[in-house]
């Protein structure tokens, strides 16, 4: 195993190695999904690589994507299941972050209407100068960064056949989206 | 956005409802703030582009450097983006961050996604938040609380099922419920023995005196088990008057087993010439 001395005193690897409260939903090579005991509120759910990757800088892109398909997953399965108004995805990214376990992992937080969490930020006003400023400082940044698209082999046709048998769920979630997106001011 | 009223509203549902969902999927993009921005028609801070997204900064930042990424297809929320571009979101968003976390000394980053106006979704297109950290600020500061084991447990059991399902790995094929464990003998309250439902015997008992006992209710019972139960053989129904008005009538009450109504048809139909142990093992598997 690599790197275990980073490993050790991880509080997601001791899920993964089933010495801990959380209870496991779901696993596969890569991944887990897990409910954990500890959470912003209840109905929660994490899921977590199942290798030891502190911060998402790290975690190979393939795992990544495993991760966030997971993610899409877990949303819809919690709006299935737990019924939710909305759903957050969140990822904790360092300590700045708000990162609280040294493993990279995405919270999907099922959310009511005054469920009293806050998610929020105040939206600030900021001058267009300093916004232009800012994209001047980012932009060739990115740029070094080229294109990221992986070409697709031959797999967008399946995709769109997999869109199609979902279609009847979309349209319930769009007409509570378009009911509750009206109330927008 | 406008508000609408009420008559407006009415028009433009029934409006929506003659549409096909292109047509349903053009109307939004035309409404969307976003993929007017992506198309250019809007203009904004873009930061990065490809085939498949698009970013740009936030004009409402919640920090310095605040980057919004968008897929240039419109979508509402998470679950109707195609797995493919999500991954690929992820990927730019982990490279973006680290661009963050370099250029602005960020400590750290968050990725956000609102799903639903309860969740803090204000525009109607999928937006992956990247939102650049530093320690002591105050964004998204919530704080985790423990929840007890029994709630842990309880949203394990909601959840569990419906995701095994959508990743494909179905449930395990639930047993259809084998009738020896929710066996229901009957017998009438003076009766010496007890019969199973679809015993003749068992259909000559007057409606007014059924009287049904479980498994074990009937073997600690003084009364002695049909041989219909112990498995021997059905007793064939009589051809009388009596027991075809019975039988008609115990036709009509047989609710608990709405699904064998077919098969039942076949032993009846067997029944005549005699039904055997392979009926009988074929009817209560």
């Amino acid at each position: 195993m690599p790197d275990c001395s980073v490993k050790m005193g991880c509080d997601y690897c001791d899920i993964v190695d089933r010495n801990s409260r959380a209870q496991i939903l779901y696993e596969d090579d890569t991944a887990l999904v897990v409910v954990k005991d500890l959470v912003l509120i209840p109905g929660q759910i994490t899921i977590l690589p199942r290798q030891h990757f502190t911060i998402l800088e790290l975690v190979p892109d393939e795992i990544v994507q495993k991760c966030s398909v997971l993610a899409s997953k877990v949303s819809q399965a919690v709006f299935d299941s737990l019924e939710p108004h909305g759903t957050n995805i969140l990822v904790q990214n360092g300590l700045g972050g708000g990162q609280k376990v040294p493993h990279f992992a995405i919270e999907i937080i099922p959310r009511r209407e005054g469920d009293g969490l806050n998610l929020q930020w105040p939206p600030k006003e900021v001058p267009e100068e300093e916004l232009e400023i800012v994209a001047q400082q980012l932009e060739p940044e990115a740029k070094k960064l080229g294109d990221l698209t992986v070409e697709p082999k031959k797999e967008e046709p399946q995709q769109k056949k997999k869109e199609e048998p979902k279609s009847e769920v979309k349209e319930q979630k769009e007409n509570y989206l378009t009911k509750s997106l009206r109330r927008i001011p | 956005m406008q508000q609408l009223t009420e008559e407006q509203r009415k028009q433009l549902e029934e409006k929506l409802k003659g549409m096909t969902p292109e047509q349903i999927q053009a109307l939004q993009k035309q409404q969307c703030i976003f993929c007017q921005i992506i198309s250019g028609k809007i203009p904004s801070k873009k930061i990065y582009e490809d085939k498949k997204c698009f970013v740009i900064l936030d004009i409402n930042p919640a920090a310095k450097g605040h980057l919004l990424l968008l897929p240039r297809d419109h979508y509402s929320i998470v679950t109707q983006v195609p797995e493919e571009l999500l991954g690929h979101l992820f990927v730019v968003a982990k490279n973006l961050s680290q661009v963050l976390l370099k250029t602005f000394k960020a400590d750290g980053a968050n990725l956000f996604v609102a799903n639903g106006a309860a969740a803090g979704q204000r525009a109607q297109h999928f937006i992956l938040h990247l939102i650049p950290r530093k320690s002591g600020d105050t964004l998204l500061n919530q704080e985790e609380k423990l929840v007890d084991q029994q709630m842990v447990e309880k949203v394990k059991m909601a959840v569990e099922g419906k995701l095994q399902i959508l990743l494909g790995k179905k449930e395990m094929p639930k047993k259809e419920p084998v009738i020896v464990t929710e066996e229901r003998f009957l017998t009438s309250a003076s009766a010496k023995r007890y019969h199973r439902q679809n015993c003749a015997f068992a259909q000559n008992i007057p409606e007014e005196n059924k009287v049904w006992l479980s498994r074990e209710a009937a073997t600690s019972s003084a009364r002695e088990p049909c041989t219909c139960v112990s498995g021997k053989r059905i007793p064939l129904p009589k051809e009388g008057k009596k027991s075809k008005v019975k039988k008609e009538k115990a036709a009509g009450t047989k609710k608990s087993e709405p699904k064998k109504s077919s098969q039942q048809k076949v032993k009846e139909q067997k029944s005549e010439k005699g039904a055997d142990l392979d009926d009988i093992a074929r009817l209560f598997s």
